[in-house]
This record gives structure tokens, C-alpha cells and sequence, in this order.
């Protein structure tokens, strides 16, 4: 693999982690928020 | 047919829950503020669903992987610098703390509070037509993903199209915003499923050195260095940087996001948060081009080679998991935009034409007549329409051709006191100026005089439109003190 390539895997990978990361805890803490925004 | 039994079930499943919820939430709708910016009461992790599913089209994930699949790891620049662009709007509440403490549901609405009621319908028309024409590209690509993954092949592509827009259209006509923020949340969970089966499926079949090879050996340097790349180098990076900060500040469908939010505090965290999702969401699909490239060679048509690629790894069952993800991911975005444009129209260009607003319930009702009429044209012009360049540049100019003067009006407006209209004027018409031009006439640049083929490129037509209307501002507004005297805003209002 060249050094280039290299570099952008390490990228990437920190990118992914962030994305499943935050959506993991947006999903189970907005289940919570969508029950308050349907009160009435 | 890639397609077996289990898909169809998911996908029908999926389907049926996304209309009936989106239908169901109607209820909650009982004013203008509720359909427009669901009542102001949207908190943190609801908010940031919502803006990562409005900005996670099919059609993101097509130009995206069209990215990967011509340039290679190189194009991951544009995750960064988008990354890097919202992060800090969040941070900072560079212009979306401002809007939001004054209580607007669109932009131009505060150009009439700061500059006058004509600026607002100048500003809302360019923003209507910028914001419409790149939504009229979005179909196309999600037809071409959904009917290459699901094997139908190009003969498919107006059906799906055509179901696609009808289903959204159904919920977000009736519900608004609060259909949408409902039905974003259940998107966001499928469409972050779906991007995972995606990966995991890609990284079985092929492995990081088939993809460095593949990219080495297609490409060279330019697969690796932006700045090597002819696609990207400085001029690229500063416009799409600059472009990015707009766009997370300024353009409606995400701005609204912020416009929904329970408080100026909230919406800087929403954007800060949705910020950092924003490497992912340009690196992933990137990825699955580059993936196509290792996978297939070069060759393919470019906006297809991704998709097909999918279609032939991701297995039976889980393509259906996939499939509902790309579904989720296009309905979220549409609704998002469809009722962006449809109320910009309505607020900010039909009802400017008067001297006074519509009633609340005459604006509803135009508003989801506009989203009608908008969903009917986008078809029209997503079957008809040959895109320049690639998809990805032309979303980000035709986006230019508003924000770059909305930036302008709205940064001046909120933060330098001798902003004035004649100011906000210029930089409206002078930022479309070059991005227009562009559209126009990068299909016949063979036979512009050679001084003027700059302006069929496309890198420099978008940051040089952000130049000109900074300078239309300032020397716009400097030249005509006397003759059109600054306007004092009124108190900030908290809503």
C-alpha cells in the first residue's frame, strides 16, 4: 500500500468511527426527544 | 434481477411506515410556525438526525461515489473541508445564532428585517431558483443508484423516480415540518444501517490494497494529492471551503434546522455535532467508488460504477436493508427541500409582491400547492436535463449562485453596521452573475472568444461569484451612505 494511500485509510477510518459513533447516541437518545416533541 | 422476496418485504415495509408516520404527525400541525419549523421545539439528537438525513441524499452517496470512482482517495478533501466548514459554524453560531435569535423561518425573511421588503424578493428569488435547480438533479441520480442496485437497469429509471417523488410529496405536503422532523429520525436509523451493510459488504470483497493498487496504478498522484489532482488543486479547496461555510450557514434546508431548534444554544450544538458526521458522509461513499474502481477497472460509466458495484456484492436480504437505507436517505432529503423551496416561494416571493403577508392559513395552503408544483417540475427536469461536469460540482455551483450573495447580505447584515440595500443588491445579483454564466455557457465553450473560457471552469466561476459579491457589498454599500441610509434593526426577539 503506498504512503498516500496509507495516511487516507488512517482518515478514514477516524471519519467512520465518528459518523456510527454520533449515530448510535443520536439514535437512542432521540427516541426520547421524539416522545416530548409528540406531547401535546 | 438482484432483488429477492426478503428485499421486497423490507423495502415495502419500510415504505408503509415512513407515508403512515409522516401522515399520522399531521395532527400536531396547528399553526405557520408548526408546519414551517415545527413549533421551535426540536432538541439536540432529534436535530441532529434531521440535519444529517436532510444532507444525506442517494444523491450524496451517488457523487460521491462518483468522486471516489474519477479521483480516487483524493477526493476525500471534500469530507475535511466540509468537516472543518460546519464544525465551526457550530462553534462559533456564525450567522445561525443570529438568524435563529430573531426568530426567522427563512433567510430572506431577514432581509426584509434589516434591508427592505424588496430585497427579500430579490434575494428569494435567487434562492428559489439556485435552491430548485440543484434539487433537479437529485431524482435522476436516486433512480440511477436505485435501479442498478435493484437490477431493473436504466429502463426503470422514470418509475422509480416518479414513486419515489410521489411518496414524499404525499407526507410533506400534509405534515411539514413536523412529518419531517418524525419520519428524518426513523430515516437517519435506516440510512446509517444502510452505509453499514454497505461498508461491511465492500471491505468483504475488497481489501484496502486491491483499492490502493487500483488507484496507483489509474490514477498516480492525482488519486492521492488533491492539489496534483486537475479536478481539485487551490482553487477548488478555497471555493468549496468558503462554499461550505455558506452553505452550512445560509441554505435553507439545513438552516432551518437550525431555525427549528428549542434555542439559539441548541441550534450551534446541532451544528456542531452534524459538523463532525460531515468527514464520514463524504469519506464513506467515497470510498465504495474507489471500491468500483479496484472491483470493475475504469471504463464504467461514472455515475454508475459505484451503485453496480453494490448491487453485485451486497447479498440478498441485506440489499434490501440497503436499498430501504438509500430510500430513507432520498425521502429525508426531498421532504427537507421540498418544503424549503416551496415555503421560500411562497413567503419570500409571492407574498412579497404585496405590500402585507398572507394570512397563516392562505400561506400553508400556497405553501403545499408550491411543493406540488415544485415535485412536478424536479421530474420534468431530472428526465431532461444533461448534467456538466460532474454531479458534485455542479450541485455545489448552482448552490453558489445563492449563497455566495445570501453570504454577503446576511453576514453584512447581522454584524457591519453600514450594510445598506444598495450593498445588499449588488452582492445578490453579482454573486449569481458568474455561476449562471457558467450554466449557461460551459456547453458551448467552443465557441467563446478565448478571454472568456474562464468562466467555463467550473472551480473558478464558484469562488470567483463569493469575490464579487463581497465586493458588491462593501462598495456597494460605501457608495450609497447618503442615498440609502443603513436601517437599524429592531430589538433581537427570542421565539
Amino acid at each position: 500500500m503506498t504512503e498516500g494511500a496509507l495516511t487516507w485509510f488512517i482518515l478514514y477510518g477516524v471519519a467512520t468511527l465518528l459518523f456510527f459513533g454520533i449515530a448510535v447516541v443520536v439514535a437512542i437518545r432521540g427516541i426520547g426527544e421524539l416522545k416530548d416533541l409528540l406531547k401535546r | 434481477m438482484n432483488f429477492g422476496i426478503l428485499d421486497w418485504c423490507v423495502t415495502i415495509v419500510y415504505l408503509v411506515a415512513s407515508v403512515w408516520l409522516g401522515i399520522w404527525v399531521k395532527k400536531y400541525v396547528e399553526n405557520l410556525a408548526g408546519y414551517m419549523v415545527a413549533g421551535r421545539r426540536v432538541k439536540l439528537s432529534l436535530g441532529i438526525a434531521t440535519f444529517v438525513a436532510t444532507e444525506l441524499g442517494t444523491v450524496t452517496f451517488v457523487y460521491f461515489g462518483e468522486m471516489g470512482y474519477v479521483a480516487g482517495f483524493s477526493g476525500f478533501i471534500i469530507g475535511i473541508l466540509a468537516m472543518v466548514a460546519y464544525s465551526t459554524v457550530g462553534r462559533s453560531g456564525f450567522i445561525i445564532e443570529g438568524l435563529r435569535r430573531r426568530g426567522v423561518m427563512t433567510i430572506p425573511e431577514f432581509y426584509e428585517h434589516r434591508f427592505s421588503r424588496k430585497v427579500r424578493l430579490v434575494g428569494g428569488l435567487l434562492l428559489f431558483a439556485g435552491g430548485v435547480l440543484n434539487m433537479g438533479i437529485f431524482l435522476k441520480f436516486d433512480g440511477i443508484f436505485l435501479s442498478e442496485v435493484m437490477g431493473f437497469g436504466p429502463g426503470a429509471l422514470a418509475l422509480v423516480m416518479t414513486v419515489m417523488l410521489l411518496v414524499v410529496m404525499a407526507y410533506t405536503i400534509l405534515g411539514g415540518m413536523f412529518s419531517i422532523v418524525v419520519t428524518d429520525y426513523m430515516q437517519f436509523v435506516f440510512l446509517s444501517i444502510g452505509m453499514l451493510v454497505a461498508t461491511i459488504a465492500m471491505f468483504v470483497h475488497i481489501s484496502p490494497e486491491q483499492m490502493s493498487t487500483a488507484v496507483a496504478a489509474t490514477l498516480g498522484t492525482a488519486g492521492v494529492d488533491p492539489l496534483a489532482n486537475p479536478r481539485f488543486g487551490w482553487t477548488f479547496v478555497v471555493w468549496i471551503l468558503i462554499s461550505s461555510v455558506a452553505a452550512g450557514a445560509l441554505w435553507q434546508p439545513g438552516t432551518s434546522k437550525a431555525l427549528s431548534s428549542e434555542s439559539p444554544a441548541v441550534a450551534k450544538k446541532v451544528f456542531f455535532w452534524t459538523g463532525l458526521t460531515f468527514s464520514g458522509r463524504a469519506m464513506i461513499p467515497i470510498l465504495w467508488g474507489v471500491a468500483a474502481l479496484a472491483y470493475f477497472g475504469p471504463g464504467q460509466g461514472t455515475a454508475a460504477a459505484m451503485p453496480r458495484l453494490m448491487g453485485a456484492i451486497v447479498p440478498t436480504g441485506f440489499l434490501g436493508l440497503l436499498v430501504a437505507g438509500l430510500l430513507a436517505a432520498s425521502m429525508s432529503t426531498y421532504s427537507a427541500y421540498l418544503l424549503a423551496w416551496s415555503s421560500v416561494v411562497t413567503r419570500d416571493v409571492i407574498a412579497c409582491t404585496r405590500p402585507k403577508d398572507f394570512p397563516e392559513a392562505t400561506t400553508v395552503l400556497l405553501t403545499r400547492i408550491a411543493a406540488g408544483i415544485i415535485g412536478v417540475f424536479l421530474l420534468l427536469f431530472g428526465l431532461w436535463y444533461a448534467i456538466p461536469d460532474t454531479a458534485f460540482q455542479y450541485l455545489y455551483l448552482t448552490g453558489t449562485m445563492y449563497t455566495s450573495g445570501a453570504l454577503g447580505c446576511v453576514a453584512a447584515g447581522l454584524y457591519w453596521r453600514r450594510a445598506n440595500n444598495v450593498g445588499a443588491y449588488s452582492a445578490l445579483i453579482l454573486g449569481a452573475i458568474t455561476p449562471a454564466a457558467f450554466l449557461l455557457l460551459e456547453k458551448s465553450r467552443d465557441v467563446l472568444p478565448g478571454w472568456l473560457h474562464f468562466i467555463t471552469d467550473v472551480n473558478i466561476a464558484g469562488l470567483l461569484s463569493f469575490f464579487l459579491a463581497a465586493l458588491g457589498m462593501v462598495i456597494g454599500s460605501l457608495v450609497s451612505q447618503r442615498i440609502s441610509p443603513p436601517r437599524i434593526m429592531s430589538a433581537e426577539v427570542q421565539q
